[in-house]
Formats: C-alpha cells, sequence, structure tokens
C-alpha cells in the first residue's frame, strides 16, 4: 500500500444531539459547520472540498435534500463553487464521510477537506423507505416478518448469552457504566446517570433487551474539518493525527442476516459482523498499530449486545473478553484504564444515524486534546479509536492519535 | 364461510398449501441458497450467469439458531391486528440457509429446538385473512 501524506485533524464541531422539528438539516449542519470553522480559526472559503452524509429516511422528511445533502448545505453556507460529494453508508455514514475528506486531502489534490452530516432521526423504529413489493427486501423483510431493530440486537444477544455466558446484570452494567458520565456531555441528550434498578425496572422491548438497554433516534449534526500535516499548525496547536480512516463490508458467507435482508448462507469459518471484523482490521494494518497501543474508545452502543460485541471487535478479543473487561471496571469511561464511550455512547445521546460517526470523531479530538472539561479521561489518551455500524452490513473506523 | 388466506407478497412461498415451503433460488454450481430469491449466484467466486440459478422449494422444517419476543408494534407498513407480542426466530435449514420468520408462539422455542413452516394470519377484512410464512416450534 502506497503512503500518502499525513492529514490532520484540525476542527470540530456538533450540533447538539436531541429532538429538533424546528430546524431543517441544512440548519442543523451549518450550526456544526460554524463551529469547527471556528475551533479551526478558518473561513468557509478556505474549504476546498466536502463530502456529505445522505440522509436514509427522505420519504419521510425534506425528500430529495436528504440524498442530495451535500448541495443543500452548501446553498445554506453559501456555494463556494468547491467540489461536493453526498454519500450514504447508513450508519457508517459519518466515518465514510470522514474518511472520504482524509483521501481528499491524503492523495495531495486539496489541501483542507470538511465531512458532515445532519440527522433528523428522532421519533422511532427505522422502517422501510417504498412499499415495492418485487425488489426492495427492506419493505419485504419488515411486513412479511415483523424484524425491527431491536428484534435484531435481541436475537443476537440471545445468541451471545448463550454462546459466551453474558447475564441479564452484563447487559444492565452496561448502561449504567456508559450513563454516568452523559451528565458531563453538554452535547448529549439524555444527562442522565442510571441505576441497575432504573434499567433493569424498564420495560422489556424486545426480550432480552429492555427499553434502557438500547438507544434512541436522534436528531443531531456534526462536521470535522481535516488538513494536510504541513499546513495544520496555521489552524490549530493540537493537530490530530488520522493514523486510519476506513470502511467495512461483509464477506459472503456471514452468519448473521444483517437488518434489511431476509436470510444468509452461513459458510463454515466466517462468523458475524465481518463488514466490523473487516473494517477493523483494515484501520490497524492502515495505522500500522495493534489493539494494545489504543488508550481511548468509542464505540456504537445502540443496545448493551452492541457494546460487548463491538469491544471484542474492536479489541480483536475472543467472544466474550468483553463482559470481563466491563465486569473488572477496566473500560469504565471515568476510572477504567482504557475508558470506553467517555461521550456517554448511544446509549446517551441517541442515535442520530447518518451524522454519528462525527459525534464518535468529535468526542475523540475533545478527549485528545484534553479539551472535553468535567468528562475528561484521566489516562492521558495518545491513541484513539472509533467504530461505526449500519443498516444492511454498512462499517465504518478509524485511528487517531495526538501530533504535538 | 371461511374467507381466503392470502398472502401479503406473493411469490415468497407455496400457496395455497398444507404444508408451505419457502422459494429460494440455488446455484447449480456451487450450491448457495438465497431468500428471496435471487438472479445470480451470492458467491463472489462464480460466474453471474442466469442460467447458473434455479428455483427451488426449501424444506418445510428447521432449526432455531436464535428468536425474540417483539412486544411492542411495529409502525406501518407492518401490521398485525389485533396486536399482541410476537416471537421472531432466525432459522437454519437443511439446505444451509439461515432465514427470518414470525413464530406462531414462543412458548416452548428454544435455541436449537426444531420448527416446521406454516402460513398465519397477520390481519384480515371483509373477504380475506392477509398471512405470511410462520415457524411453529414442533416438540
Ligand atoms: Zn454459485
Amino acid at each position: 500500500m502506497q503512503k500518502f501524506r499525513d492529514v490532520a485533524i484540525v476542527g470540530v464541531g456538533l450540533h447538539p444531539w436531541g429532538v429538533f422539528g424546528e430546524k431543517s438539516m441544512p440548519e442543523m449542519a451549518v450550526e456544526a459547520i460554524t463551529e469547527a470553522l471556528a475551533d479551526a480559526n478558518m473561513e468557509w472559503r478556505e474549504v476546498e472540498s466536502m463530502v456529505s452524509g445522505g440522509y436514509l429516511w427522505v420519504t419521510q422528511r425534506e425528500g430529495m435534500f436528504g440524498i442530495l445533502s451535500g448541495t443543500a448545505i452548501s446553498a445554506a453556507m453559501g456555494g463556494i463553487g468547491i467540489p461536493i460529494t453526498s454519500c450514504a453508508n447508513a450508519c457508517a455514514t459519518g466515518g465514510a464521510i470522514f474518511r472520504e475528506a482524509y483521501l481528499a486531502v491524503a492523495s495531495g489534490l486539496y489541501d483542507t477537506a470538511i465531512a458532515v452530516a445532519a440527522d433528523k432521526s428522532a421519533g422511532g423504529f427505522f422502517r422501510p423507505q417504498s412499499e415495492d413489493p418485487q425488489f426492495d427486501l427492506d419493505y419485504i423483510r419488515y411486513v412479511m416478518t415483523g424484524e425491527t431493530n431491536p428484534a435484531y440486537w435481541a436475537m443476537e444477544c440471545k445468541r451471545r448469552m448463550a454462546d459466551v455466558g453474558t447475564t441479564e446484570d452484563d447487559l444492565a452494567e452496561v448502561k449504567v457504566v456508559t450513563s454516568k458520565i452523559a451528565p458531563f456531555n453538554p452535547k448529549t441528550r439524555y444527562k442522565k446517570a442510571f441505576t441497575k434498578e432504573d434499567v433493569l425496572n424498564s420495560p422489556m422491548v424486545c426480550d432480552p433487551l429492555h427499553l434502557l438497554e438500547i438507544c434512541a433516534t436522534s436528531d443531531g449534526a456534526g462536521a470535522i474539518i481535516v488538513c494536510s500535516m504541513d499546513k495544520a499548525k496555521k489552524y490549530t496547536q493540537k493537530p490530530i493525527l488520522i493514523d486510519a480512516a476506513v470502511i467495512g463490508s461483509p464477506t459472503f458467507g456471514d452468519h448473521t442476516i444483517p437488518l434489511t435482508y431476509l436470510s444468509t448462507f452461513p459458510r463454515p469459518g466466517v462468523g458475524i459482523l465481518t463488514e466490523s471484523r473487516n473494517s477493523i482490521a483494515a484501520a490497524y494494518k492502515m495505522a500500522n498499530r495493534r489493539p494494545e497501543d489504543v488508550d481511548l474508545i468509542e464505540l456504537p452502543d445502540n443496545s448493551s449486545w452492541h457494546y460487548f460485541a463491538y469491544l471484542d471487535c474492536i479489541l480483536q478479543a475472543h467472544d466474550g473478553e468483553a463482559e470481563k473487561l466491563l465486569r473488572s471496571g477496566a473500560v469504565d469511561p471515568m476510572t477504567g484504564k482504557l475508558p470506553v464511550c467517555p461521550s456517554g455512547g448511544l446509549g446517551s445521546c441517541g442515535e442520530a444515524v447518518v451524522a454519528q460517526g462525527l459525534f464518535q470523531i468529535y468526542e475523540l479530538a475533545k478527549q485528545l486534546r484534553g479539551e472535553a472539561g468535567e468528562r475528561q479521561v484521566k489516562n492521558d489518551p495518545k491513541v484513539a479509536i472509533a467504530q461505526t455500524y449500519g443498516y444492511a452490513g454498512n462499517n465504518a473506523a478509524c485511528i487517531v492519535s495526538k501530533a504535538w | 364461510m371461511a374467507k381466503n388466506k392470502i398472502p401479503i407478497i406473493e411469490g415468497l412461498f407455496t400457496w395455497p398449501s398444507d404444508k408451505p415451503q419457502l422459494i429460494a433460488s440455488k446455484c447449480k454450481k456451487c450450491g448457495t441458497v438465497t431468500f428471496p430469491k435471487a438472479a445470480f449466484c451470492a458467491n463472489p467466486d462464480c460466474e453471474k450467469k442466469r442460467d447458473n440459478v434455479e428455483i427451488v422449494n426449501l424444506s418445510n422444517t428447521g432449526t432455531v439458531w436464535t428468536y425474540t419476543t417483539q412486544i411492542y408494534a411495529p409502525p406501518a407498513p407492518f401490521k398485525k391486528e389485533p396486536f399482541e407480542p410476537y416471537g421472531i426466530a432466525m432459522v437454519d435449514t437443511s439446505e444451509g440457509l439461515r432465514v427470518l420468520g414470525i413464530l406462531t408462539t414462543t412458548d416452548n422455542v428454544k435455541l436449537g429446538g426444531k420448527v416446521e413452516l406454516t402460513a398465519g394470519k397477520l390481519y384480515e377484512d371483509d373477504e380475506n385473512e392477509y398471512v405470511t410464512w410462520m415457524w411453529k416450534p414442533v416438540s
């Protein structure tokens, strides 16, 4: 693999996560971009290229502007004639557009690039976007099997409990541990720390997952500005090196049926979540780093099952190691030696689908710079990783590190 | 008079039938099975030739890989009237396919347990009952 030039994160911005019925997605994106530009001491006209996250629920809100989000956001900012791509990779979109922005600068074509995504997913279950009974597999799956996202997560969770011995107590503890830092994150939606009793007394949604063990859907927007490392000092005293920015797709024969599909043809030795394991392996290879090098993790805790599945995935550990780490306190975001989800995680913010990856990268940047205020982790992190996982077998991961 | 039972979407399982079977496609070269049926074999090492793929009716029994109970009513376009919580399973068939389906009941369901395919009603109108495939636990 050819080595590109080094690229740094120089500015990050987030519109808060929550419910913002009165704002359009481009408006929210403008607020996130404005914050990122201010963070980078950069003018809008200094941005040389842009990649935008394509919204999924276009039959419910904003129609085609949701897909052509980049042009809509550009119009709201004021067009400056730069190349803009709109890109949809489901919940992995944030990571995917971050990678595109990275590549635009790493290749040498541009010196600066921005990844921006706005999303209004608040308000319940994901659902199909057409009523085409012939070719929309998502529609066929949904009306014929009634499979919701939590139902899928719960099926995986039940299988994991049987395979590695995850307990109901472990599942509840995920919410306790990730939510205890949430009151200190001004950008997150649910600023409440929950007890194990709260979690176990919350309604069962899909056995074995309770309401407080699955994440809500939210509105939110994020923007990340990247710049060639040789010019980064113009914008920040604390450039963050992008060691790796990758996306992953599934391998034929994956053992699980990804959301939106009705079946899979499992092949021996392939296992589950191949898109995620492929992506994390690519990230370590690109960064020339190993799991032991990582000081800080943001993972996609869409449910308590995800927390365990993705902790194992990111650490490339045997299934079941994640439960041991949680029980040991090692991954506590406030006191652990390997803080996980110091943002409070998806459980605390609710998922703003295509912007979610940017929420994670924002958190890594704030923590590495030591700018996370009351939720600043205690282990002086130098290397951090984020991963998101999405509908239909989409994944993205990045590894970033202090470069000052 | 009994109402007609009509699949909500046609062409996914054999109907009418006492023992419905899922209608899938199978690659004549490598045996890969896909449901619903697909035009091309999904194996990356197989040639993308339509002639390589044939329609097959899957065996009407399977083994539960995992399952859950959907306790709240999903929003439209899913419809189950009157709404009651229902089970959903991933089931392995003898052809090597892992496939989704609603369970007729969550009583006596366990991982590794046997199920057989049937058709069950999700809603009805004055003339018809609208059915989908369902997995029924067998002891
Ligand atoms: Zn084949």
